[in-house]
């Protein structure tokens, strides 16, 4: 384990305390600027923001339980190419960081032009929920009440979204450094971790007062997990059983509309031009003519269930089970359901996890000559 | 609606009164399984009429939407097949082919698409009787099975 | 616009009429979207059969043709270049195979016909999706780069030079020769090695077709088949090979000796040195790591008396790009170091040797002036030779080296021979291997002359004696498996017949040159018994032992044959480069990269500039293992791209009967 160290939070207020944490990052002459979430007018949740002056700090909020676009792909956007524009320092869910790792194994970013700074995370509510939860309850007092779960129970009767009950990556170890929350009293102190050589040395050069660790934050971590783990086996159940063939499955998308915005939403959808969009799926009239005749009846818009089950083949692999597919669905097709699923499946097939090691060769890039003999009864 | 699916699935039962046919693709390679269909030809080696060969250079250049595509298209089973590992004429595309039908076998399957309805086998160019092995066992197989689910399902 | 497709379905004589009603199948395919005209034909491969396609392309404006008839291997090219004949693309064209897989195969007259009609539904939806393609030829440079000047090196060169094309020969070290220049003699003849290979140094060097650059290495290759640019770093001499008489006088002076290579640890050598004066070339080389000169600035010994003033301090690395068409990588073997097997003390105990410092006990030029003696310059009594050290051991290497069971034999005769017939000889054996052509002979021979065989694997080397018998002996420990009962053997000297392995570089000449290496760590080659010679990029060939163990003959009969290889490109001056090939398209591309290691032909590139993937269409062989998995579908094989491929499939299974859903449910 790397060295522990605290950061001090003044006044009872968590997120002032990271603003001054990226304000001191800021400083450190090797980065040039921030990514961290940034609260958005009016109760809207929170974005992305680059800052680059430390006196735009001050709607930094790491903290705010809304997650409306996973920033992995923003990340890459700074990050990839030749390191010529400094050093990004960001702040990111656990999710986050394991997309980001996983789009920099598909040469989309690098993780040389970035120190990555995980937080632990409680969960975030949808973007429909969120405003309702920041309506209720948009102060520091009631975001202490929200953390100091430490991401367990809903609050003010509104859960945070299906895809955090579900997850059981809570912490970010994978990053550089990560910022402890669980099991603590956020209105004193955080943790500050180091995970890996670039972290220690940026921890040392921060000069924050060293800290041990009680304990208190596995304690709590333990605790959610364990209902982390028994929400996820019932989804995971409970969608085993709805798409279990595939009328289920058909039913299951029954109201996808073929937006694509569910694979937009999806960090690890990384292709330029989904395969979906290009010619090939561009038919001509007497093509859904001739099928019409075939079938008798046609739905349109048509390839539904051929788009979700290649997206499956192409990306279940790389999920990250951050919802944001969900999230992004118009027409609340349980998306992150059946990918969170199938992808546990596809990964333990693989012997893979998505986003676990930057060393770890994406599945369908490599093979052994020896290997799943069960398929062809034997390995010749 | 349970019922109602229920009643209406037996109702549709594709080409009712007919013995059911299946339609069955099979994407093999050109240097061992196309070869070893033709030598099975040559050699009059009665085969089951299902199997609708795709030649393909290699089991490599299957994409997964291929079969996916068969799949949801009409077709009740898949086959691919090329040289035994070793012996790909591109050196190693039918290790990449086998990840990608591994990929696929956990993914179907959990739809209801039974595993037995997509195939890996390897078939030698030298093998024309194993290749007509293969299609009469595979097509007797899925006969067993009955056509595929999506047959019924208006969906593309 | 739509395309106007002809269909032609075979009869076959009764091949196919027999069994499908081929009118019928051609009167379905009339009715298919965008066919033109369907007919049948007695044998549509014949002139006149041909002719009707011809004559329909003119005068029907076909623009895509169908035939159904035999195996597309048998007749693929005979339509295409019909197709050409009547003014269409040949890849405008789509066959399918209603003989061998259907006619021939299909018992039910009726349902063979169904079969035919889906194949050829099939094909028609295909065809309407082929694009126009052109192949393209390539010159080949006449020249060629041969790498590594060991046994199979010089005999790729002289066959290449011999036939008048330029060899550009490159050899690390300081000669060519390679293993074999250390051996005395050569199983299974005990001719002498000298005298088989200096001739052939010699004429490497005579030969003004060849060449020759020593102290060299091939640092970087760019190109593909018939345009490979490599650029060569020669290292310096320091002794200028024009005006170098090969007197000798230098590495008399020199005042500086340190261990040698070549003699294997077992003599020293001047820090001006060459390997025997019949080294190709015979300048010496000054080994600036342990020349005092140019180490410390001062000395010069040799430049003081060189009478040829051929002693030059300030040469300095140089390169040079050398155009080649084609490439012959000969870069050879290691052998195993023994140290890290600790159970046979080699390293420990001074009477423990390799095989490759036995040679050199052996040769005449050696350490011992051909005498086998131990280090205390006494003949040993008795020897043990241990087979199979690091090979056929799953913790150093599976394979048999293949040549270990023969040179023990050469030792089991020179020991004999030199010391007498009262030295005691002991093989420790697992398998004896004696294959080759006089191979079995030499071992009958040995036998007779009285030399002891164990089987079995030793487990040590110990000088731990159990016996005043066994006091200042090494003695072997082993299991004889034939008679399963432990054995000791008390020896004066030890001999380890140590693996055959790759070079140690051999990954990184393997990346320069973009080819592939085995598990075994040797170069792969194209196909394990039908392309032992060549690599899977094109042009580029293996000679000798870096492909494999391999004896002499034949390392020197691979050579020929990849020289053979080399030549017959060189000779045709052109390559024709299929059009089937992949591409990538660069809108799409979103550079991930995951097809560069997905092709086992190292032919995509990324362009850092585009941030996008970049097939080499020189390179590709058209596997589509790129396009198998490229998500995007950026990567697409040419003839067998995403559309051809879903358009087969779709009319394939447009006569699959789907069920009609009653309205209202699974309306999805
Ligand atoms: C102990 C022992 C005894 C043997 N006895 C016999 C025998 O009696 N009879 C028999 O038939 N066989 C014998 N063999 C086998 C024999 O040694 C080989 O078959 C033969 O030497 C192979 O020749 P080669 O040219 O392939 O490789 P090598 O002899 O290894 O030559 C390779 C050459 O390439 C050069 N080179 C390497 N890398 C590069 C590079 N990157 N760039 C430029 N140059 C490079 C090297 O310097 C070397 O000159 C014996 C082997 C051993 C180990
Ligand atoms: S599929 Fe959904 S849950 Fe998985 S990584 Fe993409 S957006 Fe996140
Ligand atoms: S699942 Fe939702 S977001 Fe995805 S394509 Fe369908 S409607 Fe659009
Ligand atoms: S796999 Fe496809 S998208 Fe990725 S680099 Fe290759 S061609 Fe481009
Ligand atoms: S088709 Fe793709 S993988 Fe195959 S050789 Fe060509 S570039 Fe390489
Ligand atoms: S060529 Fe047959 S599987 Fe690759």
């Amino acid at each position: 384990m790397g060295s522990i160290a605290r950061i001090e939070v003044k006044d009872g207020n968590p997120v002032a305390a990271l603003q001054n944490f990226c304000a001191r990052l800021l400083a450190d002459s090797e980065i040039t600027a921030v990514l961290a979430p940034r609260q958005l007018p009016g109760n809207r949740g929170a974005m992305p923001a680059l800052v680059a002056a430390p006196e735009q700090l001050h709607d930094i909020d790491p903290l705010a339980p809304s997650f409306r676009l996973n920033a992995a792909r923003m990340l890459t956007r700074l990050t990839r190419g030749a390191d010529d524009g400094g050093l990004v320092a960001a702040l990111l869910r656990p999710c986050e960081v394991r997309a980001f790792i996983e789009l920099c194994k598909l040469n989309q970013g690098s993780l040389e032009n970035t120190l990555l700074v995980s937080l632990d995370c409680p969960g975030a509510f949808s973007n429909t929920d969120y405003p309702r939860f920041a309506a209720n309850s948009g102060d520091t007092w009631s975001l202490v009440q929200f953390l100091g779960t430490s991401g367990r129970g809903t609050h003010g009767g509104i859960e945070i979204a299906r895809a955090c009950c579900t997850c059981e990556h809570t912490t970010g170890a994978e990053a550089d450094l990560s910022i402890g929350l669980f099991g603590q009293d956020v209105e004193k102190g955080l943790l500050l971790m180091a995970n890996t050589p670039r972290g220690e040395g940026f921890m040392t050069r921060l000069g924050l007062p060293e800290a041990t660790d009680d304990g208190s934050r596995d304690k709590a971590l333990e605790a959610l997990l364990a209902e982390r783990r028994a929400a996820q086996e019932l989804m995971f159940a409970e969608t085993t059983a709805a798409t279990s063939d595939m009328t289920g499955l058909s039913q299951f998308l029954s109201a996808c509309v073929n937006c694509y915005n569910c694979r937009a939403a999806c960090p690890v959808c990384y292709c330029k031009e989904c395969v979906f969009l290009t010619d090939v799926f561009e038919h001509k009239p007497w093509q859904y003519l001739s099928w019409a005749r075939q079938r008798g009846a046609l739905k349109m818009p048509t390839d539904t269930v051929f788009f979700h089950l290649t997206r499956l083949a192409h990306m279940s692999t790389a999920c990250v089970g951050c919802g944001q597919c969900s999230n992004a669905c118009p027409n609340g097709v349980p998306v992150m359901e059946l990918f969170k699923t199938i992808a546990a499946a596809t990964q333990k097939a693989f012997e893979y996890e998505a986003g676990r090691d930057p060393g770890e060769a994406p599945p369908l890039s490599v093979f052994r000559e020896r290997e799943f003999p069960e398929l062809t009864g034997g390995l010749d | 609606m349970q019922e109602l699916i229920a009643t209406l699935e037996t109702q549709s039962d594709p080409l009712p009164g007919a013995a059911f046919e299946p339609a069955i693709v099979a994407f093999v390679c050109n240097w061992c399984t196309y070869t070893a269909a033709d030598l099975a030809g040559t050699s009059r080696m009665v085969q089951s009429p299902n199997v609708r060969l795709v030649r393909m250079m290699c089991t490599g250049m299957v994409d997964p939407k291929y079969i996916i595509k068969a799949l949801l298209g009409g077709a009740d089973a898949v086959l691919v097949s090329g040289c035994h590992p070793g012996d790909c004429h591109y050196i190693n595309g039918n290790y990449k082919a086998r990840r990608r039908v591994k990929l696929l076998m956990e993914i179907l399957p959990r739809f209801g698409i039974d595993s037995r309805r997509i195939k890996l086998t390897w078939v030698g160019a030298s093998e024309g009787n194993e290749f007509a092995a293969t299609v009469n066992r595979f097509a007797a197989e899925i006969k067993e099975l009955g056509p595929i689910d999506t047959r019924r399902l208006p969906l593309l | 616009m739509p395309s106007r497709i002809g269909v032609y379905v075979c009869h076959c004589g009764t091949n196919i009429a027999g069994r499908v009603d081929s009118e019928g199948v051609a009167r379905f395919a009339a009715g298919l979207k965008n066919v033109a005209v369907a007919r049948d034909y007695k044998f549509m491969c014949s002139d006149p059969g041909q002719d009707m396609i011809i004559k329909d392309i003119r005068e029907m404006g076909l623009t895509r043709v169908v035939v159904a008839s035999c195996s597309p291997r048998l007749h693929e090219k005979t339509f295409q270049k019909a197709c050409q004949r009547g003014g269409l693309n040949p890849f405008l064209f789509q066959m399918t195979c209603i003989r061998e897989h259907c006619s021939w195969v299909v018992a039910d007259p009726v349902e063979a016909t169904a079969k035919a009609k889906t194949l050829v539904a099939g094909a028609v939806s295909r065809v309407n999706e082929h694009e126009e393609l052109y192949s393209r030829v390539e010159a080949v440079h006449p020249d060629v780069l041969v790498v590594g000047g060991g046994i199979a090196g010089i005999q790729a060169a002289l066959d290449i030079a011999r036939s008048g094309h330029k060899v550009h020969l490159v050899e690390r070290g300081p000669s060519i020769g390679g293993h074999m220049t250390q051996f005395d003699k050569t199983f299974p003849t005990l001719d002498c090695a000298a005298c088989i290979s200096t001739p052939k140094m010699v004429a490497v060097a005579q030969e003004p077709n060849i060449n020759l650059m020593t102290m060299s290495e091939a640092v970087e290759v760019k190109g593909y088949v018939g345009n490979y640019t490599a650029r060569i770093r020669t290292r310096p001499r320091y002794i200028n090979e024009d005006r170098c008489t090969g007197c000798g006088l230098c590495m008399e002076k020199c005042p500086k000796s340190v261990p040698s290579e070549f003699e294997e640890g077992l003599a020293k050598r001047k820090a001006v040195h060459r390997n025997s004066p019949q080294s190709v070339p015979n300048t010496p080389v000054i080994d600036p790591a342990s020349c005092i000169y140019l180490v410390k600035g001062k000395c010069g010994a040799c430049k003081q008396n060189c009478p040829s003033e051929a002693i030059d301090f300030e040469q300095q690395e140089s390169f040079l790009d050398v155009q080649v068409g084609t490439i012959v990588l000969a870069t050879g073997f290691d052998i195993l170091d023994p140290t890290a097997l600790t159970q046979y003390g080699f390293g420990r105990y001074p009477e423990v040797y390799t095989g490759l410092q036995f040679e050199r006990l052996n040769n005449a030029v050696g350490p011992t002036g051909g005498k086998i003696l131990m280090k205390n310059g006494q003949a040993p009594e008795s020897v043990a030779i241990i087979h199979c050290v690091g090979s056929r051991d799953k913790n150093q290497h599976e394979y048999c080296s293949r040549v270990c069971c023969m040179y023990a034999l050469k030792y089991d005769h020179l020991i004999k021979d030199k010391i007498g017939h009262q030295a005691r000889v002991f093989n420790f054996y697992i398998d004896m291997r004696c294959f080759g052509k006089g191979y079995e002979e030499f071992y009958r021979r040995v036998q007779e002359e009285g030399v002891t065989f164990i089987r079995g694997r030793p487990s040590e080397v110990t000088d731990q004696t159990l016996s005043a018998e066994e006091d200042g002996k090494l003695i072997v420990v082993a299991e004889d498996t034939l008679l399963g009962r432990p054995v000791r053997v008390s020896v004066d000297m030890v001999v380890l017949c140590t693996a055959m392995q790759a070079r140690r570089d051999a990954s990184e000449v393997a990346r320069i040159f973009g080819i592939s290496q085995g598990q075994d760590g040797f170069f792969l080659e194209e196909h394990p018994k039908l392309g032992p010679v060549s690599t899977a990029t094109d042009g580029i060939f293996l000679a000798g032992t870096c492909q494999g163990p391999k004896d002499i003959p034949d390392a020197v009969a691979h050579a020929s044959g990849g020289a053979g290889q080399a030549l017959s490109l060189a000779a045709r001056g052109e390559v024709s480069i299929s059009p089937t090939v992949s591409w990538i398209n660069p809108d799409i591309c979103v550079g991930c990269k995951m097809c560069v290691d997905l092709c086992a032909y190292s032919a995509i590139e990324f362009d850092e500039r585009r941030k996008v993937c970049v097939i080499n269409e020189a390179m590709c062989k058209g596997c589509g293992s790129c396009a198998g998995h490229c998500p995007s579908g950026a990567a697409q094989v040419r003839h067998f791209n995403e559309k051809q491929i879903f358009a087969e499939l779709e009319g394939l299974s447009q006569n699959v009967p789907l069920v009609r859903q009653p309205a209202g449910v699974d309306h999805l």
